[in-house]
């Protein structure tokens, strides 16, 4: 087995050479001065180390604007696709109702269908609501990608719990809702707690449905605010170095957190028999 | 078990209505803002709406403008070569990942996190980081830096100024993105195949090849088509990768169908052709939905 061993240590140094390089040159980047940059004097690590990329970044572009307008969108979708998600996931793996079977493969689909698809007529359906050029933009469109997804894996979620504990409320006299919120819902905590995440992380990260619907500089998220820096007039690489290493904490420290249960919800969505 | 089945049957009545009561806010959402657009992008398609103009009824005008358009048929040829290139890449590279991981007993589950970060990153930080990693200018662009320190080059390579090094260089960002996803659900398969299809093999004398082509491979085939189906349909619309890091150039050379129909309708505001574009993708979309649905309703039987 000797062998085996060392080919399976050269393919873990390989792969993670291949996965931390590309986060360790940003990383880094992002604490050089624009003339270590600029004129390619420490290449590989900053020397001297700076803050000013970040202190530069928070002071003179309007990254803080955009990383709140990003965590309210992120917030605002992932309450309202946990809502609609866990009533819609639960009532097609639990309920008895004609469609039943219609209705999954519906949501299936809809989980396929790329965003890329809709983004003009979703733009005109939009701009005849109102909804354009500002945050509620993106409260509407980001649910069409994330409550179907979410749907389809707290659907997997719901139906692997016991039929028993909610058959002992239905017996004790609880209606179908009691059941839902007081047994199903807090047996489901761990399906919740994933779909929520992902919906966070899908809206935080996206980019297409904010570049379309938003024009407004101050009223963008931050994946087009980055974009915005840069096709600015001045090339700030550490400055959007610096906003790369901000917005990719806050999603690793919750995946960090809960990875287990992404990975988990992630293989279930994928892979199974 | 007479109580459960009287019980379900009793409540089987009330059902119906508790059903619809908690799909109504998803049936909303899906109708609203998801069926009523697609049908919206149809009847675009077959106008000749530009934008601060009526929309007028063209037939199918859009669709043989494109049919025949030589840039389409680039774009096409582009959305290929960066979806079989990207998705074949990741099928390799996930096997290798997972063999890599299955081998690992101690760490396991750490480094499976770990290799899993490029898939939760942002794609257009992703998109940025290698921008910058392709650069033609030492200082950030890391290929060029270490090639030219181990004295494999004299003068630096302007990889993204090529139409092959771009196309190579956004193919190398969506595996990038993308390989972690392969290799953990193809780990999640390799742990389903019974330990004794490894162990009759090796008992019939089988050399560790053998038993990755006749036993692994075989094994892995399921999770195989599912993810390459899910990539293949995502990767065949992806927009992020490729507006972030080229626009679509230099010329057309990336663009693909997504960028190219972003190009259409908002910079020539042409936004009847620009919807034909993309509904040009669903024929292949569709194949592709039945072929997984086929897969994953199967499985939760």
């Amino acid at each position: 087995m000797r062998p085996v061993r060392a080919l399976t240590l050269c393919g873990m140094a390989v792969f993670l050479l291949i996965v931390l390089v590309p986060f360790w040159w940003i990383a880094s980047m992002s604490f050089k001065t624009y003339e270590q940059i600029q004129f390619a004097t420490s290449i590989y690590v900053p020397n001297p180390f700076t803050w000013e990329n970040y202190t530069g970044l928070w002071t003179e572009t309007r990254f803080p604007l955009w990383l709140r307008n990003s965590l309210v969108t992120a917030l605002v979708v992932t309450a309202t696709t946990t809502v609609i998600a866990s009533l819609g996931g639960y009532a097609v793996a639990r309920l008895r109702f004609p469609g039943r079977e219609a209705v999954a493969s519906l949501i299936l689909i809809l989980y396929l269908v790329p965003p890329a698809l809709l983004f003009i007529p979703l733009y005109r359906v939009l701009a005849e609501l109102g909804a354009t050029n500002h945050l509620s933009a993106l409260f509407l469109s980001y649910p069409t990608f994330t409550v179907p997804f979410c749907t389809w894996l707290l659907i997997g979620f719901f139906k692997a719990l016991p039929d028993e504990l909610e058959e002992a409320a239905l017996i004790d006299g609880a209606g179908r809702v009691t059941a839902f919120v007081r047994v199903l819902l807090p047996l489901a905590a761990p399906g919740l707690v994933a779909s929520a995440i992902f919906a966070f992380t899908l809206s935080w990260n996206e980019f297409l449905y904010a570049l379309v619907f938003i024009q407004d500089e101050t009223a963008t998220t931050v994946p087009v605010g980055l974009n915005l820096l840069i096709y600015g007039d001045v090339f700030h690489w550490g400055q959007l170095m610096a906003a790369s290493v901000i917005t990719t904490i806050p999603v690793v420290a919750l995946y960090v957190f809960v990875h287990r249960w992404m990975v988990e919800g992630l293989v279930a969505g994928s892979v199974k028999g | 078990m007479r109580p459960r089945a009287s019980l379900w049957k009793r409540a089987g009545i009330r059902e119906a209505g508790t059903a619809l009561l908690f799909l109504l806010p998803l049936l909303v959402l899906v109708v609203a803002l998801i069926i009523y657009p697609v049908y919206r992008a149809v009847w675009l398609s077959l106008t000749d709406k530009l934008v601060g103009y009526p929309e007028r009824f063209v037939g199918l005008a859009n669709y043989i403008y494109l049919a025949e358009d030589d840039t389409f048929h680039a774009v096409i040829r582009n959305s290929f070569v960066f979806t079989i290139g990207s998705v074949g890449l990741k099928v390799v590279t996930g096997v290798l990942m997972a063999l890599v991981l299955n081998n690992m007993i101690r760490g396991r589950n750490f480094f499976r996190g770990l290799f899993l970060l490029p898939w939760i990153t942002s794609t257009v930080i992703i998109a940025l980081t290698w921008r910058w990693m392709f650069d033609a200018f030492p200082g950030r662009g890391f290929f060029n830096s270490v090639l030219l320190d181990l004295g494999l080059l004299s003068r630096p390579i302007a990889f993204m100024a090529t139409p092959e090094g771009a196309m190579m260089a956004v193919i190398v960002a969506n595996w990038w993105r993308g390989f972690p996803f392969f290799g953990v659900s193809f780990l999640a398969g390799l742990q389903s195949i019974p330990r004794e299809q490894y162990e009759a093999a090796s008992v019939d004398g089988a050399s560790a090849w053998r038993r990755f082509w006749h036993v692994t491979l075989p094994g892995l085939k399921h999770v195989m088509i599912v993810t390459t189906l899910l990539s293949f349909i995502l990767t065949i619309n992806d927009f992020n990768i490729v507006y972030v890091m080229t626009r679509g150039g230099p010329g057309t050379a990336t663009q693909i169908f997504a960028t190219y129909s972003y190009q259409v309708a908002f910079n020539q505001l042409r936004w009847g052709r620009g919807v034909t574009i993309c509904l040009f993708v669903v024929p292949i979309l569709v194949l592709g939905i039945i072929l997984i649905s086929r897969y994953l309703l199967r499985d939760r039987k």
